[in-house]
Order: structure tokens, then sequence, then C-alpha cells
């Protein structure tokens, strides 16, 4: 423990433009052990939000070798309530103590009513929600003394009252509050399916600069009727068209972190690092096509 | 209540509620003759996480009842104790009591004890970092003055007593394999877990101990404990349990009493 926190932040603070893995506590040992080439970690904060144990011990000891990301489910920037300044203020402890490269959050609420539903439900896409989400993007970046990134939502229905698009909503509320955009690219694809939305339509508003952050995931196929709709449970292996999805988008934008996230059936750390280096590849690819255009 | 205060409110509830949800609800969705369905994928997502989070912290009576039963009671209990907090980590600390309530797991007495066992360990796991009581900090106090220290039980720690053998059975429930059978005739357990420094402990003790350390966590003197705990145990040799467990994590800090608090608790003796 004692040489952990001497050897805190050996690892710079900026998250790369590589590809990271989601930081599960049954690899913690095997990361420690074996030090993996990866570019950075991003865990929950919420996860280590507890006052003490194991959970922090580890991610101290591995912030020291690695840059690592705070994506944050709690804070439910969509509820007609005020934030919670008890979650902030755990919020900015950790930030204080791991300085991590990005902070983000996701575009949905799950606080709304006296009880939190660990779920992210969609929002209205109104002016009225985006005024609320807006001003609540700043005030988590005020508390934070930081740009959050903002990541599109999967889902599964849509309100009646919404009357702008999820992508206009997203670019927004992003440059209203002054924060950036996570994309999550298998979040794209399970929303333009579930609503059969265009996903070139998607992605075209979407300026590049705004996007400081890349998730890929696995999801799963749930018959509904004569209809699949598709669930993102970030428990299968990443499926082929949201990796041909994905090289598009870092065709289009270059090289961004990213992430591959695993939350259920969590595999051995090997099979999830070869998604790690897969992604790794596309972006190495990305940099080159890059150079040589630019020659 | 704003239109959006309500919106969100009506689903909450709807998604706590076994219930379809109201139509004032389902007129909200886009319909797309499914708009139900759609619903329904959230309000499972809402029961199986937290479900989830509940089989993460109570591994071993998951094992005891079955998985199947297991998702019965988290559906029930998600129902009546939707997670109150943004961090799941603590989830699930009405369930021992829930558990002990339901009159279908009568024939089951011990259940809500060992769960009890599971919510203790979960919560040392997450507590904060506390030394152990050292040598220097004993030394420092005269001798002829120790019986009416305070002695102060480790801050993770906590007792359980159960009328079973619960150690016996969580013990025997921590590899899925096992199919050991553990005799309830053995009879009561005492039980301290804690986590002194890195991994959390789980030790049976003996009555004796049980309640002087049950005492000494109350905050009254080390000849007052004592003097309970003989009471209920004769066998019980404060010399000897301190011999061996005053400095291994057991305890965290001992004070020396001020007069007048001494004085308050012989009243209340």
């Amino acid at each position: 423990m004692d040489e952990a926190i001497t050897s805190l932040r050996s690892a710079p603070a900026l998250v790369p433009s590589r590809a990271g893995a989601g930081l599960k506590a049954v690899h913690y040992q095997t990361i420690i052990d074996n030090q993996p080439d990866i570019g950075w970690f991003e865990v929950h904060p919420e996860n280590y939000m507890g006052r003490g144990g194991a959970p922090l011990r580890y991610l101290e000891r591995i912030r020291a070798d690695y840059p690592i990301s705070l994506h944050s489910v709690g804070t439910s920037l969509g509820s007609h309530q005020p934030l919670d300044q008890n979650h902030l203020r755990n919020l900015k402890k950790l930030v204080d103590r791991f300085q991590p490269g990005l902070v983000s959050e996701h575009l949905s609420w799950s606080h709304g009513y006296e009880w939190f539903t660990h779920d992210l439900i969609p929002l209205i896409y109104n002016q009225e929600v985006l005024d609320l989400v807006v001003s609540h993007i700043q005030q988590v970046q005020d508390y934070l003394q930081r740009q959050i990134l903002i990541e599109n939502p999967s889902s599964y229905l849509q309100f009646k009252q919404s009357d702008i698009p999820e992508q206009e909503f997203l670019v927004e509320a992003a440059k209203r509050s002054g924060a950036g955009l996570l994309l999550d690219v298998n979040n794209v694809y399970v929303s333009c399916r579930n609503h059969n939305w265009d996903i070139e339509e998607y992605l075209a508003p979407i300026p590049a600069e705004l996007i400081g952050e890349i998730h890929l995931a696995g999801h799963a196929v749930q018959a509904l009727g004569d209809q699949e709709l598709l669930i993102d449970d970030h428990g299968s292996p990443i499926c082929t068209a949201v990796w041909e999805l994905y090289r598009n988008c870092i065709d289009r934008i270059g090289s961004v972190p990213t992430l591959i996230e695993r939350d259920s059936n969590i595999p051995g750390f090997d099979t999830l690092y070869k998604e790690v280096q897969f992604a790794e590849h596309y972006l190495q690819s990305s940099r080159e096509a890059c150079r040589v255009s630019t020659r | 209540m704003s239109q959006l205060a309500e919106l969100q409110k009506t689903f909450c509830d709807a998604l706590l509620s076994p219930e379809p949800p109201p139509e004032r609800l389902l007129s909200e969705l886009v319909d797309d003759g499914l708009a139900l369905q759609r619903f329904n994928v959230y309000r499972n997502n809402f029961i199986v996480l937290n479900g989830d989070a509940l089989a993460d912290m109570y591994p071993v009576i998951k094992r005891l009842i079955g998985d199947e039963a297991f998702r019965v009671l988290a559906t029930a209990y998600v129902r009546q104790h939707p997670p109150q907090e943004r961090a799941l980590l603590l989830y699930g600390d009405q369930f021992p009591h829930f558990l002990a309530t339901l009159p279908e797991l009568s024939g089951l007495p011990y259940l809500a004890d060992v769960a009890r066992i599971e919510f203790a360990w979960t919560d040392a796991y997450h507590a904060e970092e506390h030394h152990r009581l050292t040598e220097e900090q004993v030394a420092a106090i005269p001798s002829e003055a120790l019986g009416q220290c305070q002695l102060l039980p480790h801050p993770t720690l906590h007792c359980i007593r159960s009328d079973y053998p619960i150690h016996a059975i969580w013990q025997a429930n921590q590899r899925c394999d096992s199919n050991e059978t553990i005799s309830l005739d053995q009879g009561e357990s005492h039980l301290i877990i804690l986590r002194p420094q890195h991994d959390v402990e789980v030790r049976e003790v003996i009555r004796g101990a049980f309640h002087f350390i049950k005492q000494l966590q109350a905050g009254i003197s080390i000849d007052l404990a004592y003097e309970f705990a003989s009471q209920l145990d004769s066998t019980f040799d404060p010399t000897l349990f301190l011999s061996q467990h005053l400095f291994d994590g057991t305890f965290y800090q001992i004070k020396q009493q001020p007069r007048r608090l001494l004085k308050q608790e012989l009243k209340r003796q």
C-alpha cells in the first residue's frame, strides 16, 4: 500500500489516442503482475466510492503505471431534480486523488424519484430538457474544474415529446456547455437499429473535434414480436458490424482514445486484450494513413 | 410538479411495479405497436442489474437456495427496497432482515444469519483503513491503569451471534463444488468479522470473548467488559485472550478513560 502511494502518478494523466480497457476487479492482479501494453484503463467512479479497501488500493497501484479515465454512471444529468452535491463531492475526491485524463458521463437519467434505477433511462429530447442538461453539465464541470465528455446512450424506446434528433441534442448540449463527446459506436449501432434511424444521418452532424473518446462493446439480440431489439449488455465480443462502423468513424475523425467495454460475462484478461489489440491496430493504421495523406 | 418530474416519477413507479405500466406512461412513448415490450426491457434491466448487485454481495445465500430461488427473492427485494444510493457497493443492507421475515424461509432459520456474515464481509471490505493497535500504544499506559482503559475494537469489526453453526455453513459454501453436510445440532456460533489490514477475516470466537469484544465496542472499560463477559461465560480468560489477540488487528486503539465517564458507567451497571 505504502509503495503504491509513493509511486502514484508516475504514469502521465493524459489518456493517449490508443486503445484502452475497462478495468475489472477480476483482472487487477493479472494487470499488476504482467504489466500489459495497454494505453489506459477506465473505471466507473461509483465502484470506488467506498471509504477504503481493496478497490481503491488496486486502483492506486494500477494508476501508478497507466493513465485512467473516470466514466461515471451516477450523476443523472437528465434528472428533473437538482444534482446531488454529495455525489459530486465523492466524484471530485476521486478526480483529485487519481488525476484521470478523461472524465465522462451519460446523456440519460437514473434518479427520477426517491431512489435510483442504476440503469440509464433515455431523455425527452426537447428544448426544456436541453436547457436542463446543459445547466447540469456546466454545474458538474464547474465543480470538478474540468471538461467532461457526454456519451450518446443506447435506447429501446423514444418519447413522443422529443422534437430534436438525439445527435443534434448531443452536439448542442456539448457546444453550449463546453463539454466534449464520448462516441459509443456500439450505442450508435444499437439505437439506430432499435429506432430505424439512419446511421449516416446520425453521425454526419457530429463534428470530429468534439469527440474526445470512443467506446466499443458487444450487444445481445432479443426477439420482439417479428422484430429484433438490440440490447446493449456489454456482455459479448464486439460484433463485425460495430468494428466496421468504428473503422469508418476513425477514418473520418482520426485516432481517438478507444475503450473496449465489458461489464458482464467478463472473460479472462487475454480475451479482452485481443479486442484491445484489434482496436489498437485500427488506430495505428488510421495514424499511418493520416501521415501519408498529409505528406 | 413539472411535466418532466411527473413523467420521471411515473416511469420510476412503473419500473418498480409488477403490474403493466399505466396508460398515461404508455401514451408518452412512440408507438410502433411494441411500446409495452420496449418499456419492459427497462423494467427487466432494473430488476436484473440490481438483483445482480445483490447476488454479488450474497454468493453463499445464492448457493444455499439455488439460482432460481435467489432470483425470485432478489426481484421481491429490489421492488421492496429499491437502491437508495448512487453507488451499488453496499446495496442489500436490508437483505438479512428481509430473509428473516419471509415465512417461506422458516425452514432455513440460519439463512438470515449467514446473510449477516456476507453483508459484514462487504462492509468491512469497503471500510476505511485503520492501523491495528501497537505495542507502543499499550506501553504508554501505566500497567495499573490498564483495567480502567477503553480498549477499542477495530472500526471494521462486526459481531454476529447465531443459534446455528453459521461459520461452518459459510465456510463450506465458499466453493461451488462443496457438498459437505453440516448438522444444525452443532449449535450456536459467535463470529467477529473484520479487516485489520488488506484482507477481510471471519473468525469464530468463544462466547466470553464475543461478549467481551461487544462490550468494549460500546466503549466501556476493560474491567467492566470482563465482568460482564465472565457472567455469561465463566471459562473466559481475558489474559489468555488478550495475549493472543491484543496486537493481531482485533483492536486499534487504547484510551485512558476520564474518571467522570467511569462513574456514569458504574451507575449504569
